[in-house]
Parts: structure tokens; sequence; C-alpha cells
């Protein structure tokens, strides 16, 4: 192959992107990731908002993922207002996170990433082939989405979460309702793990610098400290001072570097990697009925690392919904003051940062967010010129398809990822 | 048998869902939630219709296949991008759909077109047996709440057309 390669845009993937590799003398000499969705200003939306606005308005950044825009949100504005949620809430909001990697890992799994790996162009095409396994794949969706209904009042950019807890509790008999599906979701997750296991993943493998949310006694997504695969775990106050965003010229979302400059990793193989001894024993023993071995190093097999937090977060939603019986108020009583807080969460596709300050009338005067899929492109790239002097030996086609399928290996989530901390950053 | 009273139909009529979508933060990808509000507005309350269920669905995906399953007819209405003029109202059937595929803009590449294609495919029975889909042709398409005036102004047409479909559709 002999020509450059111009990917216009990219399918299958959450907002829009396009990648052009050029080629110099037969080989690579440039590789272009260009988001050219439009920035979303949603950092400068919510200055002077009031905060109890802002779960809502973040929510709207994605309609896969909003309910990580609410949890990293809520959580940095209640540090900010020195607010402490009852342990009902807590649970309630792992219940609904739990909705969110269900409907969400079941979208990528079987209608993104699958058609990838078994070489057809499209889930519909997919659907011809193996009706039945995308069946599943939407039946699992829909439970996600129903539990989601029904704590957030609504199946996409749900709503109930505020500052302190929720407006109001679900109904007990709603949530227990939802029990059997949920343990039809397990059984099905379990036979998702065991098909992805079969599944012929490109040979292709990265050492990377893995970075996920940590607890120690939880497989870390509600909450937790910044753990990277180099041994380093910090604070989440301290975020910005290791992982630093950086204003690229071709494109309008914001890449990240650690602060030695490195790229990183966050994502379903980093929450693994870093995580997996911290799983329920029903997603260890899926892992451990495929004879998996750890760390995962190939970018493919982040399906893999979906579909086995599809079992522990259907059988953590299981538990979690049998044990609601709510007695205690559904959000706590406090009074505005002006602070700075932070807050960090695991979205289905990574790490996601938000930090705000808020002043005396509990209006927003400053507010960060990092998403994962920003944080990913420059490993992204970096994964594309590992591959690039072995893809542009297939025919034109073949190459542009090898390079879509990396990208669509990552889940990115583009919408989510552009947007410009401050303007003035082109001009310095 | 129990008799039915005079002019009920041997069987209940089945369920119609009227579906507005869109993105109300993407300037005109918000016609279609614009004109199922107006057509609640002006129309909803004229006629007592038991059978009808209507939603406004931002970033359905594919959520909006249980949305229409077991439906008898279902009236979706979405802004579209073609090379016609913005505010030009389409009533298109689902073959017509084809020309409107176009997932980049859509929730990781679930437009409406793609979303009936699939259904179509994997459950054919749970499909309503009609779909219309009413298509508002956009044209600002960026980030921000307000339509453009193109838009704007056919709205009052496009709840006209949501009305007679459901009286005569």
């Amino acid at each position: 192959m002999n020509q450059d390669i111009h990917i216009p845009a990219l399918a299958r993937v959450e907002g829009e992107g396009a990648l052009t590799i050029r080629l110099k003398d037969g080989a690579v000499d440039e590789i272009l990731l260009n988001i050219y969705e439009p920035p979303r200003f949603f950092e400068g939306f919510l200055h002077g908002r009031y905060f109890q606005d802002v779960p809502d308005i973040t929510a709207r950044i994605c309609g896969i993922c909003p309910v990580a825009y609410q949890m990293s949100s809520v959580q940095a504005l209640e540090a900010a207002l020195q607010v402490s949620i009852t342990q009902e809430v807590r649970q309630l909001r792992q219940l609904l996170y739990c909705a969110e990697y269900i409907e969400s890992h079941a979208l990528h799994i079987y209608l993104l990433q699958a058609p990838d790996l078994v070489k057809l162009e499209s889930a519909i095409s997919l659907a011809a082939e193996a009706p039945e396994l995308v069946k599943q794949g939407l039946r699992l969706k829909k439970i996600g989405n129903d539990l989601l209904k029904t704590i957030g009042g609504r199946s996409v950019h749900p709503v109930n979460t505020c500052v302190g807890g929720f407006y109001r509790w679900p109904a007990e008999q709603a949530i227990h309702d939802l029990v059997p599906e949920l343990e039809w979701a397990r059984q099905a997750s379990i036979d998702t793990v065991k098909w992805a296991a079969t599944l012929n993943y490109p040979d292709f493998e990265q050492d990377y610098e893995f970075v996920a949310l940590n607890l120690i006694d939880e497989y870390a997504i509600y909450d937790g400290y910044i753990l990277s695969s180099n041994g380093k775990r910090i604070a989440p106050l301290d975020f910005e001072k290791h992982y630093i965003e950086s204003h690229v010229e071709r494109s309008n979302a914001l890449h990240s570097h650690t602060a030695d400059n490195h790229t990183y990793f966050v994502g379903p193989l980093a929450r693994l990697n870093l995580n997996h001894k911290k799983l329920r024993p029903m997603a260890k023993a899926a892992v451990k009925e495929i004879s998996l071995k750890f760390p995962l190093r190939n970018p493919y097999k982040g399906l893999l690392a979906r579909a086995i937090e599809l079992v522990h977060t259907c059988d953590l939603a299981i538990e979690l919904a049998n044990e609601y019986q709510p007695q205690g108020p559904c959000h706590v009583e406090f009074n505005i003051q002006p602070g700075e807080g932070v807050g960090v969460s695991e979205a289905p596709r990574g790490l996601l940062y938000h930090r705000y300050v808020v002043d005396e009338q509990g209006l927003i005067r400053f507010a960060r967010i990092t998403p994962p899929t920003a944080q990913n492109f420059a490993q992204m790239e970096s994964d594309l010129w590992a591959l690039a002097p072995t893809a542009i030996l297939q025919s034109q086609e073949e190459a542009s398809l090898t390079f879509e399928h990396l990208l669509r290996s990552y889940d990115p989530c583009i919408s989510c990822a552009t947007h410009f901390l401050k303007l003035n950053i082109e001009k310095e | 048998m129990t008799q039915l009273p005079d002019g009920a139909r041997d069987k209940p009529p089945g369920t119609i869902k009227l579906i507005g979508i869109g993105q109300s933060l993407r300037g005109d990808d918000a016609a279609g939630l614009a004109a199922v509000r107006l057509w609640q507005e002006k129309y909803q309350a004229e006629n007592a219709r038991p059978n009808l269920q209507v939603e406004l669905a931002e970033l359905p995906g594919i959520g909006l296949l249980g949305m229409i399953n077991g439906a008898k007819i279902a009236i979706l209405v979405d802004a579209v991008r073609s090379n016609n003029q913005a505010g030009t109202i389409h009533l298109l059937s689902t073959d017509q759909l084809e020309a409107f595929k176009d997932g980049a803009g859509s929730a990781h590449g679930w437009g409406v077109a793609e979303t009936l294609a699939l259904g179509k495919q994997l459950m054919p029975l749970a499909m309503p047996e009609t779909i219309y889909v009413i298509g508002i042709e956009a044209g600002e398409l960026s980030l921000g709440e307000a339509l453009s005036p193109e838009v704007e102004l056919v709205l009052p047409e496009a709840a006209n057309l949501i009305e007679r479909l459901l009286t005569n559709g």
C-alpha cells in the first residue's frame, strides 16, 4: 500500500472524529487523530449556575454514561460543601452505577466491538448471522436501562441524583421487581465471558501504564484512590499534579499525559488489571473458568474485561437491590458555604475527574471535567504508531479497518471528550 | 359470549406510540421534541385517545426498540439531514429511511434508521405494523438550545401532520 489513509468519519463510536495516516517513502510519516465534533463548553455552561443544577447539566454530556457525570460531580460538590452522605445513599448510587455499567457494556460488547472481532461490517450483519447473540445483548442493555429508569426517573439522562443524596427514594417494590431480570442478566453475563474468551483477538500487546480507582475492600467504581500500575497511589485531590491535560492544535479534545510526559491508559482493562483481586466471587469464578492470566496488555481484550465487569456489576446489583429498604431521609440537609472539591469515579470508559469551586451563594465559580476518552487519546495515538508499520502492508481498505478496529476497542466517547478548559490556552 | 357494545371492534385497538426524538442541547436536533410538544399543547386535549402513549426521547439509541415494542402503530418525529431546505417536512416509510442512515451524530452510531433496521431483522413480530417517521430537515446543529427560524416556522405544520396521522392513519 502506498497511499495515505483517510477515514473521514469513524463509525460506531460516540461523537465525530477522523483519522489520517500520512506515508512518506513507504513509511508512516504522520498520524492525526482529528476530533472535529464541536467543543462542548460544559465547563463554561456551569459558571454562575447554582451547585444543585450541576448533576443534571453534566449528565447531558453523554447519553451512554450520564450516571458517571452525576456521580463524579455530586462527589466533588459534596467535598466542596463539606457534606457527608449516608450509607443508604451510597448504596443506591452504587446500584445506579451498576445500571449504567450493564447498559453501556452490553452496548459496546455486542453492538460496537463484537462485529469487528467476527469480521462483520456491523451489528445488523451480526444480527443476521447470530440473532440470538444480539438479542441477548439487547436484553442485557434493556435491563440496565430499566434499572436506571427506576432509580433515575428516565432511562437516558436520569434526574433523581442531587448533592446530598437523591430527590426521592425509588419505590422498594419497583427495585425488588427487577431482581429476576438481573438474575437472568448475571447468567447471561457469565455466558458472555465464555463466548468472549472464544473470540480471535488481534495479536497486539503494549507495555501500558494503567490507571484506575482503587479501594482496599471493594472493586472501585463509585469512588476511591487513584492507583497506577507503576505503583503510585494518590489521593483524588492530587490528580491534576500527576495527570496533565494539554491542548493539541489539530483536535477539539484535550490530550492527557502523566506529569513526566508519558501516555497512560484508563478504562476496563486498567480496572481489571489493577483490581481483579477485588472482584466479587462470581466474577472471579468466571475469570478462573476461562483461565485468564493478568495483566491483560491487549487493548482489544477490553471486550473481555467488560464482560467480566458485567458479571461483577450484575451480581452486585442483585445484592444491593435485594437489600434495598430505605429508612432514613433521601438526602441530608446542609448549609451552603464557599469551598473547593474534587470527585472521581470510574465511568464505564474509565476514570472521570471533576473539580469545582463554589462561592458563598452556592454558585459555581470554576469547573474542570476530565473525561476518560480525553485521557486515552494520547495512548490511542501511541497504539496507532505501534500498529502502523504492519498495518500499512495491507490493502488500503484492510488497513483502514485495522485502524478503526483498534480505536473502537477503546470504546471512545468523543462527545464526552471534546471540551476546552480555557480558550486562552491557544493564545499562549 | 358477552356481546361487545355497538361500534366496538372485534379486538381492542392496539397501542399507538407517538415519540419525539432528538437532543435539546443541539440546535435543530430538538425539532422532533419541539413538534411533539406543540402537538401536545394544541391537540392532545381535543381528543381522548386512551390507546395513545406519548414520549419525548433524548438520545434513545437502541432503547427506541423497547419503546415501540408491541405497539400497533408508531409515529416517530425526528430531525433529519438530507440536501433539502431547513424546515422541509418529510413523511417517510421505514424503507425510505435508508437514505438517512448516518451514525456519526447519534449515540454510538445508533440512529433511528439503524435501530429500526435492527428491530426489523431481530424481532419482526414485535415491531409495530405501521411506522410513520416524520422527518424535519435540520439547519443548524451546533450547540445551543434554540431552533433555527426556518424550523420554528414549520412546527405547526408538523404538529398538524401528527394530528392527521392520529386521526386518519
